[in-house]
C-alpha cells in the first residue's frame, strides 16, 4: 500500500492548489491567534498552546497528503470496517473515557494526549454513508434502503449523546442529510424524514418549553416530559441549550463578551496582539482559543479580517462542491458532499455563535482552533476530497464524450 | 432513470448546496457587517466606558427549628466592601492588574477609616483562581463603615458593597454538638473553577449543619449589569434568582435541651432523651459544648486551637461518638435474653455472697456482704453483680450476644448525624483477633454485668432503653421531623400549622425491628426496673420524683486501669411508667456512681419536664 502511494506521487500535480492554499492559510491564522488569545495566560503550559497547535497541523497536514495520494475508491472497502472501529471507540469511551466538564469524551492514550472518538466517528460515519450510496444498483427510493442509511447515523449518533456532545452528535445529522439529498433520495422521503425529525424536535421542545410558558404547574409538566419520555436532567439541560437567558452568568456572560470583542473590533480591528477586551479576562481557557478563537481574529483584525478569514473558508467549500461536480463516481461525490456540509455546519454555527446569532454550543471552528482530534479529521476529510479531485482528471472529457454518445 | 439524468440530478442538486452555501456566508457577511461596521461605536463604547459586572446573589442556608418552631440556626445579613477584579484589568502583565487593585484598596482605607486586611498574596490568589467573583476586601464591617461609605459617595471603578448571609444561632450554645457548624468550603484547585460563577456557599462541616447540607444549602444566583467607569449601575442584563435551602425542622424539643444541657452543665458526659412511640430525638446533648456561632463568619485560629486541642475535647459528640462500658445498665439485656429463651423465669433465684468466684476470677458484687439468695426482679432492682454472672452463664454468651445485637449493640443507630460510632459487642472471633484466645466463660460473666470489652454509645443506650419502654420496638432514633420549602408555603403559616401538631408520639417512626418479646418478659423486666426507682432502697431511688411512676437501671462502669478506681456513671430511664413518653440515657465522666451522680441530676431533669408538661401543650 505504502509503495502504491509513492508511486502515485506524481498525482499531488493535479491537486486542487487554490483550496490547499487557502487551508495552509486558514491554519498559519490559527496558529497565531491561539498565540495572541494565549498571551496574557498566567500558566505556561497554556501560553504554548500555539506549539503544540504546530505540532497538530503537522500531524494534520500529513493526513492530509496522505489522503490525497490513497485512491479514494479503495475507501470501499475498508469503510466498514473504519466504521466499526469507530463505533467501538465511542463505546469504549462511555466506560474508560476521561471525565471533563462533566462529559465522557475523551480516551487518553498517553499522558494528557489523548483523542475524541465522537471526531473520528464523524469521517467514518460519512465514508459508510457514502460507500452505502453508491454501491451498484442502490435502490434509494426503498424505504429499506433508507432505514439502513438512517441506521448508519443513528448507531454513533445515540452514542454520542450519550457522553454527552450535544453540538458534535448533532452535525452528523445535516451531513447525512445533504449527502442524501444529493445522492438522489426522492424528495418525498426526504420530506418525510424532514417532517418526522422536525417533529420530534417540536415535541420534545414543546414539551420542554411550553408547558411553563402556558402556565402548567409543576406537576402537571412533569407528568407532561414524562410522556413524552423525558427525564427532569433533560429538561434542564434542553433549557439551558435553548434559553441561555436561564443561564445569564454562564452562557449569557460569554456570548455578550464575545459580541462586543467582535463589535468592538470595528472594521479594521485593533491591531495583532492589542484586543483590549483581553480574552482570557473573560472568557474560559478552554474557549478562548478554541470555541472562541474567530472572535479574537474578528476582534484584532476587525470586519477585514473576519471576511477573509471567511472568504478563505469560502474556497475550501466551493471547491469541495467543484470537486463534486467533477468526481468521476457518485461515491466521489458524496464523500465531497459529506465533507463540505461538515464543515460548513461546524463554520456556520461557530460564527454565528460568537457574533450572537446562535446560543453558545461549543462547536470548534475548522483549522483555526485548537485541537487535535477535529485538526485530524478536518484534515483528513479534505484530504479525502482533493483524492476525488486528483484521481477525476478523465472525468470532465468522458462526460463530453458520454454526452455525446448520448447515453 | 437513465445514468445521464441521474448524473444531470446529482449535479444540479449539487449547485443547489452551493448555493445555499454561498448564501449563508453572505448572510454571515451581512451579520458581522452589521456588529463590526455599522454599530461599531456602540460596542467601541461598551468596551471604553462599560464593562459588565457579575454580582453574586447568595442563596439563603435553610432554617434549622425545633419541634416547636423555635429557630436553632438562622442567617443575619453581613455587609462587605468587595472589589470586582475583572473592571480593574490593566493592559500588560498581571502585576500591573495587581498594582491597580492595590492602590483601590489603599485608597478604600483611607475613606473607610479601615485597615487594610487582605495582603497582596490573598489578591493574587484571588485572580488566579476566583477572578469572576468578587473579592471581599473587608468582611463583616459595622454600621458606621457604611455610614462612611454612603456619605464619602465612593467614587472608585470596581468597588462595591456585597451582602453576604452569615450564618447565627439565636439560642448559643444550646444543642451545639446536634446543629454542628458551617465553613466556607475549600476550592477543589482545577484551574476552571476560576471562571465558575456558581461556587458554593458556606457549607456544613459538621453536626446536622453537614448531615442535611444538601437540603440545607441555598443555591446562589446571579445578576449581570453593565456598569461604567466608576461604578454606576445602569442595565440589567439577566438575573438568575437565587435559591433558598429547605428550612428543616427537629424533633427536639429546646426547652427540653435546656433542661438536659443545664443537668450536665459542668461534666463531662452526654445525654440522650428520646420518644419511645416513635424514636424522635427530643434531645441530645454532649458536656463540654461549644456556641457554633464561634466559627461565624470565621473561627480565630487561637479559638480552635482552644478547642480542638482542649482535654476535655469539647468537638467531641459524647452522645453518639463516645463509647463507654455500660456496666450494670446492660443487665436488663441478660434479663431479657434469658427469659425469652425460657432459661429462666422469674423466680430463678441464685445466691450472692457478695461476690462469685469463676475459677481463681472473683467478679465483685458492690453489697461485699452480698444480697443472699434472690430472684430476678430483685437481682435488677439491687443490680447484683453475683446474680447476673450466674444468670449469663446458664443463659450461654450466644442468646445474650444475639439478643444485645438485635437491640442494636454493636452496631450504627442510623441517626442523620455523621461520626457515629458502633460502639462494641465482642464475640469469641473478635477475642482471637484483639487478645489471641477465644470466648471465655470469664468474658460471659465480664458482659453479663456490662464489662469487659462491650462498649455503648449513650445514643445506643437510649434506644435501649426506648425498647424496653415500649415494649419491644426498636425505632431508629431521627432528629429530623419535616422538611419546609420555603418556595412553596409560606414559613409563618407553617409554623402555625406545626403549632397543632406539636404533640410528642403523634408520626410514625422508621421502626427498625419488633422484637417479639413475650408481654411475660416485658412486665418482669419492667417491674424490676420500676423498683430501681420506686423501691425504698433501690439503687436510683434518688431519681425518684413524686407524682411521677418511672422505671430505670443505674450503672457504675470501670474504666482504665483497676487500681485507678476510675468509673463513668450510668442511668437509663423511662417515664411514665405505664405509657413512657420519654426515654432516657445519661452518662457521667468520672462519677462516683450511677446512684449518686447521674439519678439526682435525671430527677432534676424529670421535674423540668413534667412542669413543661403542665404548663405547657401536651
Amino acid at each position: 500500500m505504502l509503495k502504491d502511494l509513492f508511486k502515485d506521487i506524481r498525482l499531488l500535480k493535479r491537486m486542487n492548489w487554490p483550496v490547499t492554499a487557502a487551508v495552509a492559510l486558514l491554519m498559519m491564522i490559527g496558529v497565531v491567534f491561539i498565540y495572541s488569545s494565549c498571551f496574557v495566560s498566567q500558566e505556561q503550559p497554556v501560553r504554548m498552546l500555539w506549539v503544540k497547535q504546530i505540532v497538530w497541523g503537522v500531524v494534520g497536514i500529513i493526513c492530509y497528503v496522505l489522503f490525497s495520494l490513497y485512491d479514494y475508491r479503495r475507501l470501499s472497502r475498508i469503510s466498514l470496517w473504519l466504521y466499526m472501529a469507530s463505533i467501538c471507540l465511542l463505546v469504549l469511551v462511555l466506560f474508560t473515557g476521561v471525565k471533563i466538564y462533566g462529559a465522557r469524551r475523551w480516551l487518553r492514550l498517553y499522558g494528557t494526549l489523548g483523542i475524541q472518538p465522537s471526531e473520528l466517528s464523524k469521517l467514518s460515519t460519512l465514508i459508510m454513508l457514502a460507500v452505502l450510496m453508491s454501491r451498484p444498483g442502490v435502490k434509494l427510493w426503498q424505504m429499506r434502503e433508507v432505514g439502513i442509511i438512517l441506521l448508519i447515523v443513528i448507531i454513533p449518533l445515540v452514542l454520542i449523546l450519550k457522553e454527552p456532545d450535544l453540538g458534535t452528535g448533532m452535525i452528523l445529522l445535516p451531513v447525512a442529510f445533504a449527502m442524501m439529498f444529493v445522492a438522489g433520495v426522492p424528495f418525498r422521503i426526504i420530506g418525510v424524514l424532514a417532517a418526522a425529525g422536525l417533529l420530534l424536535v417540536m415535541l420534545i421542545l414543546g414539551a420542554v418549553l411550553l408547558p411553563e410558558r402556558l402556565g402548567v404547574g409543576e406537576v402537571g409538566q412533569t407528568r407532561i416530559l414524562r410522556l413524552v419520555g423525558l427525564k427532569d436532567y433533560h429538561k434542564v439541560r434542553i433549557e439551558a441549550f435553548f434559553q441561555p437567558e436561564k443561564d445569564p452568568l454562564g452562557a449569557g456572560w460569554s456570548k455578550m463578551q464575545s459580541e462586543i470583542a467582535v463589535g468592538s473590533g470595528g472594521p479594521w480591528g485593533k491591531g495583532f496582539n492589542r484586543g483590549t477586551q483581553k480574552m482570557l479576562g473573560f472568557l474560559p481557557r478552554s474557549v478562548a482559543p478554541t470555541d472562541f478563537i474567530y472572535s479574537v481574529i474578528a476582534e484584532e483584525e476587525g470586519f477585514f479580517g473576519s471576511v477573509v478569514a471567511l472568504l478563505l473558508f469560502g474556497i475550501i467549500l466551493v471547491g469541495g462542491i467543484h470537486t463534486a461536480i467533477v468526481a468521476e463516481d457518485r461515491m466521489g461525490r458524496l464523500l465531497c458532499i459529506g465533507v463540505v456540509a461538515m464543515i460548513f455546519c461546524h463554520v456556520f454555527i461557530n460564527i454565528a455563535m460568537t457574533i450572537g446569532l446562535l446560543p453558545i454550543t461549543g462547536l470548534p471552528l475548522p483549522l483555526l482552533s485548537y485541537g487535535g482530534s477535529f485538526m485530524i479529521t478536518t484534515m483528513s476529510g479534505l484530504g479525502i476530497v482533493q483524492s476525488v479531485h486528483m484521481h477525476s482528471y478523465p472525468l470532465v472529457q468522458s462526460l463530453r464524450y458520454s454526452r455525446k454518445a448520448g447515453w | 432513470m437513465t445514468l445521464s439524468t441521474d448524473l444531470e440530478g446529482e449535479l444540479l442538486r449539487a449547485r443547489i448546496v452551493s448555493v445555499v452555501i454561498v448564501t449563508a456566508f453572505l448572510f454571515l457577511v451581512a451579520a458581522l457587517w452589521r456588529v463590526q461596521v455599522r454599530d461599531v461605536s456602540a460596542y467601541r463604547s461598551n468596551v471604553e466606558k462599560q464593562s459588565i459586572r457579575r454580582v453574586r446573589l447568595p442563596g439563603t442556608r435553610g432554617m434549622i427549628l425545633d419541634r416547636n418552631g423555635v429557630c436553632l440556626a438562622d442567617n443575619r445579613p453581613s455587609y462587605c466592601i468587595a472589589i470586582y477584579m475583572e473592571e480593574l484589568w490593566q493592559a500588560g502583565p498581571l502585576k500591573n492588574t495587581i498594582k491597580e487593585i492595590e492602590r483601590i484598596i489603599d485608597s478604600l482605607s483611607g475613606i473607610l477609616d479601615l485597615e487594610k486586611v487582605v495582603s497582596r498574596d490573598d489578591i493574587i490568589n484571588h485572580l488566579n483562581r476566583r477572578r469572576s467573583l468578587p473579592f471581599l476586601a473587608w468582611s463583616d464591617v459595622d454600621d458606621g463603615v457604611i455610614a462612611r461609605w454612603a456619605e464619602s459617595g465612593v467614587n472608585l471603578p470596581g468597588v462595591d458593597i456585597y451582602v453576604e448571609p452569615v450564618r447565627m444561632y439565636p439560642q448559643g450554645e444550646l444543642a451545639g454538638h446536634v446543629l454542628g457548624y458551617v465553613a466556607r468550603a475549600e476550592l477543589d484547585k482545577s484551574i476552571e473553577e476560576s471562571y465558575d460563577f456558581y461556587l458554593p456557599e458556606v457549607a456544613g462541616a459538621y453536626g446536622l449543619e453537614m448531615a442535611l447540607n444538601d437540603l440545607l444549602k441555598g443555591v446562589p444566583g446571579g445578576r449581570l449589569m453593565r456598569v461604567n467607569v466608576i461604578g454606576l449601575k445602569h442595565k440589567d442584563e439577566g438575573t438568575l434568582l437565587p435559591a433558598s435551602g429547605t428550612d428543616v425542622v427537629l424533633t427536639l424539643d429546646s426547652r427540653i435541651q435546656q433542661l438536659v444541657e443545664d443537668a450536665l452543665a459542668g461534666q463531662k458526659g452526654a445525654c440522650v432523651v428520646i420518644d419511645p412511640r416513635n424514636g424522635d430525638i427530643l434531645s441530645m446533648a454532649s458536656s463540654p459544648s461549644f456556641d457554633s456561632n464561634s466559627f461565624m463568619p470565621t473561627l480565630s485560629r487561637s479559638e480552635w486551637e482552644r478547642l480542638s486541642t482542649a482535654e476535655d475535647k469539647p468537638l467531641f459528640n459524647r452522645a453518639i461518638a463516645g463509647v463507654y462500658p455500660p456496666g450494670s445498665v446492660f443487665k436488663p439485656v441478660v434479663a431479657i435474653a434469658s427469659l425469652e429463651n425460657k432459661v429462666a423465669s422469674e423466680n430463678t433465684s441464685f445466691n450472692c455472697v457478695g461476690f462469685f468466684q469463676l475459677g481463681d476470677v472473683r467478679f465483685h458484687c458492690w453489697r461485699t456482704r452480698g444480697h443472699g439468695i434472690i430472684g430476678l426482679k430483685k437481682a435488677l432492682e439491687q443490680s447484683c453483680n453475683s446474680y447476673f454472672c450466674q444468670l449469663g452463664l446458664l443463659c450461654g454468651y450466644d442468646r445474650i450476644f444475639n439478643m444485645a445485637r438485635a437491640l442494636g449493640f454493636g452496631w450504627k443507630t442510623g441517626i442523620e448525624l455523621e461520626g457515629e460510632s458502633d460502639g462494641l459487642l465482642p464475640d469469641g472471633e473478635w477475642n482471637r483477633r484483639n487478645i489471641g484466645v477465644g470466648w471465655r466463660k470469664g468474658d460471659t460473666c465480664n458482659v453479663s454485668i456490662g464489662q469487659g470489652a462491650l462498649a455503648a454509645t449513650p445514643l445506643q443506650m437510649a434506644v435501649f432503653a426506648a425498647t424496653i419502654a415500649n415494649g419491644g420496638y426498636l425505632y431508629r432514633p431521627r432528629l429530623l421531623a419535616r422538611k419546609v420549602n420555603r418556595g412553596t408555603q409560606g414559613l409563618k403559616e407553617n409554623r402555625e400549622g406545626h403549632e397543632r401538631r406539636r404533640m410528642y408520639g403523634m408520626s410514625e417512626g422508621d421502626l427498625v425491628r419488633a422484637m417479639e418479646w413475650s408481654r411475660e418478659t416485658v412486665r418482669i423486666v419492667k417491674e424490676g426496673m420500676y423498683d430501681v426507682i420506686q423501691a425504698d432502697n433501690g439503687t436510683g431511688k434518688r431519681a425518684h420524683v413524686s407524682g411521677l411512676e418511672m422505671g430505670g437501671k443505674t450503672g457504675t462502669s470501670q474504666y482504665g486501669l483497676l487500681s485507678e478506681g476510675k468509673k463513668h456513671g450510668w442511668m437509663i430511664v423511662f417515664a411514665p411508667f405505664d405509657e413512657p413518653r420519654y426515654a432516657i440515657a445519661m452518662v457521667i465522666e468520672d462519677a462516683v456512681s450511677g446512684g449518686v451522680t447521674v439519678a439526682p441530676r435525671i430527677k432534676t431533669l424529670m421535674e423540668g419536664i413534667l412542669e413543661i408538661e403542665n404548663t405547657g401543650i401536651n
